[in-house]
Order: structure tokens, then C-alpha cells, then sequence
């Protein structure tokens, strides 16, 4: 039986998993104990091995694993944890910026700051939309063909009737109404000279 | 009124006391151990007087109530689902309740498999090849049942105590069952 075990340990060593030792045929006790042991030693590390495989691919599938294999305890932490991460991954890829990583290390900070840095962006660029959208429309009021009398230089308002007075306002009005703009009145040179010609010679 | 007979549950969040008066110098903390003598003193004693099954079943009711008070008072049931867990994850988090890790969230279906890590319960436990988070298992069910106002049973499938390192709860809405 020894002999039936080192051959074993060294095929587990190999990195192979033995076939279980047969202890039924086993007489002595002490040796059929151990041979139990080994066994459920072999079960451990086989359930460990089929967990790990799929897992390092990537692979996070719900996974049933016998109790008391601390073997692979560690495993199942880091499946768990692996499983949370997707999870929060996918929320955040749904806009949701609430998710963060507690206690994993380098990841929490790494993650954490991620989302941060997203929701920042987002936010920023919402704002940059939003200015836009503003300035669009204010550009939107002042398209289009305006009609301008061609002596006084009073704009007719939208489609106002022509023949109607009231319908034209001074252009200083008119932009006031349409855009943010306030006026200011100044006389330019040339008709300072015109209507100033005292003021106008220094 | 604490030892009022009575056929209801009429725990509230106020039996907690005012715990600033109470315990201006003291504070709110005490040892995780002190928590942990408290609940298998009790669970022992239950187990002896009413047996396993009867011990579990008011473990969870327990829990259930707890839950149901931590939720109505600690948490904003307002939030969208999302929210609302991170926020559980944050408080418990704050209280060092716990480190809840979602890992399935079916909302149509109302299925969730979610984690607690570090759990105030039973990590660091001895292994025994059985899951023991019963309170846990209230706890959370009255947490779901408090925010979306339908039955819920939470089912712990691994535990640290058997061997698992991280215990992990199966959450479905109680029709299901």
C-alpha cells in the first residue's frame, strides 16, 4: 500500500490526478486511514484543478465544490469577487456611476477612479452639449432671409403683414428681442462729421 | 412593554434607545466578539430548548425583523435598484457589517446571488461543514421584502463555516418557492 501511495504522490507531483487507491482491499486499519485520506486528498485537488481551468479562461459560471476543500476556498473568493466585478462592470457600462469596488487592493483604487473619471467626462460633456444646444438655438432665431427696408433700415418681424407699420422696428430692437445683445449708443466718425462738424475737426 | 406577552412582532427601530444619552462616553462600538457571544449563546441555548430546526426558524423571523428596521431607517428606499445597492453595500461597509458583493441581479424575475465577505456572523469560524448564516438569511430577505414591498426568501448557499471563505446567498422573490 505505501509502495500504491509514493507511486501516487508522484504522479500528483507530476501534475496529473491519480486514480484513488482502492481501500477496500486494504487489511490494516492505520493503512486504510491513510489511504482515505490520500484519497479525499486526490478528490480535493481534482475538484480544485476543474475549478481553476475554466476560471483562468475567463469562464465565471456558477460552480458547486464539496465543503471543507479549503484548497480551494481561496478559489472560490477570487470566482466571487470576479463575479461581483462583472456584474458592477456591466452596470456601469449602463451609465450607472453608484458602483465601487471595496477592498480589493490596487483594483479598488484603479476601478473606483474609473468611474470617477467616467461620470466626470460625462458630466462635462453633457454641460459642452448643453452650451451647444443654447447657442444653436440662438442661431436658430436669427436664420433665414430678413427683410430690411432698404431706406431706414427698420427689420420686418417674422411674417408680419408688410403693409402694417407696427410690424417693422428699429433693428436695435429686433436683436434685443431675438438674441441676448444689449445696445449701447455711440455716434460713429463719419457721422460725427456730418452732423458735428465742430466736435469732429480735432 | 419589552416582556408584554404578545402573539406579534412589535420591535421597532426606537427599542434601540438613544444611544448618544445612553452612551455618551462609551459610543455605539462594541467588539465583533461581544456580538458573536451574544448570538451563539442564544443560538446554543435555542438549540437546546427547541431543537435545530425551531432555533433556525426564529433565527431567520429575527433577522427578517432586523432586516426590515434596518432598511425602513438606514436606507433610502426611494433609489432605483442600482442605487439602492450601493448603498447597502456602502452602509454596511460604514457599519462593518459586512462587504456585500452583487453577483446576479435578475430584476424581471426578481433573482439575485449576492456575497458577504468579512461577514459579522461567522468569518473566521471553525470549519463544520454546514452553512450557519441564519440571520443573515432573515436579514437580508427583510431588507428586499422592506424595499420592494413583495415576500422574499434568502438561501445561504456557501459559508465560511463550510469552508468556503465568503458567503454567498441565493435571493428570490418568495412566490418562486
Amino acid at each position: 500500500m505505501i509502495e500504491e501511495s509514493i507511486e501516487k504522490l508522484a504522479t500528483l507531483l507530476q501534475g496529473k490526478i491519480p486514480d484513488k487507491i482502492e481501500t477496500e482491499i486494504i487489511t490494516n486499519e492505520e493503512h486504510r486511514h491513510l489511504a482515505t485520506m490520500l484519497n479525499q486528498i486526490f478528490e480535493f485537488m481534482q475538484e480544485t484543478h476543474e475549478f481553476i481551468e475554466p476560471l483562468s479562461k475567463g469562464d465565471l459560471h456558477e460552480i458547486s465544490m464539496q465543503p471543507k476543500n479549503f484548497l480551494s476556498s481561496p478559489f472560490k473568493e477570487l470566482h466571487s469577487r470576479l463575479r461581483h466585478l462583472t456584474w458592477q462592470t456591466e452596470q456601469v457600462a449602463q451609465g450607472d456611476y453608484n458602483q465601487r469596488v471595496d477592498f480589493m487592493g490596487d483594483f479598488s483604487e484603479a476601478f473606483n477612479s474609473m468611474i470617477t473619471a467616467l461620470d466626470n467626462n460625462e458630466k462635462q460633456l453633457k454641460r459642452k452639449i448643453d452650451e451647444l444646444e443654447k447657442a444653436l438655438t440662438h442661431i436658430k432665431t436669427l436664420e433665414g432671409l430678413l427683410p430690411i427696408c432698404a431706406n431706414c433700415k427698420k427689420i420686418r418681424v417674422d411674417d408680419d403683414n408688410p403693409k402694417d407699420q407696427k410690424s417693422w422696428s428699429q433693428i436695435e430692437a429686433f436683436l434685443t428681442k431675438k438674441t441676448n445683445a444689449q445696445f449701447t449708443h455711440t455716434i460713429c466718425p463719419e457721422c460725427m462729421k456730418k452732423l458735428y462738424p465742430d466736435f469732429s475737426q480735432g | 412593554m419589552f416582556n408584554q406577552e404578545r402573539d406579534y412582532n412589535k420591535f421597532t427601530w426606537n427599542d434601540l434607545g438613544d444611544l448618544d444619552q445612553g452612551r455618551p462616553n462609551l459610543g455605539m462600538k462594541i467588539p465583533v466578539l461581544f456580538y458573536r457571544l451574544l448570538q451563539y449563546t442564544w443560538r446554543d441555548v435555542m438549540i437546546t430548548e427547541l431543537g435545530v430546526d425551531k432555533a433556525n426558524e426564529i433565527i431567520i423571523k429575527a433577522g427578517k425583523l432586523a432586516g426590515a428596521q434596518f432598511c425602513e431607517n438606514m436606507l433610502n428606499r426611494d433609489l432605483e435598484f442600482n442605487e439602492f445597492v450601493a448603498q447597502l453595500q456602502q452602509v454596511l461597509k460604514e457599519e462593518a457589517v459586512g462587504i456585500l458583493r452583487v453577483e446576479k441581479a435578475d430584476l424581471e424575475n426578481m433573482r439575485f446571488i449576492l456575497t458577504i465577505a468579512e461577514d459579522l456572523d461567522c468569518s473566521g469560524l471553525p470549519t463544520t461543514n454546514e452553512v450557519i448564516c441564519q440571520y443573515d438569511e432573515g436579514f437580508i430577505a427583510g431588507i428586499f421584502e422592506s424595499y420592494t414591498g413583495k415576500l422574499f426568501s434568502a438561501k445561504e448557499i456557501d459559508c465560511w463555516a463550510s469552508g468556503d471563505r465568503v458567503c454567498r446567498f441565493r435571493v428570490n422573490l418568495l412566490e418562486d418557492y
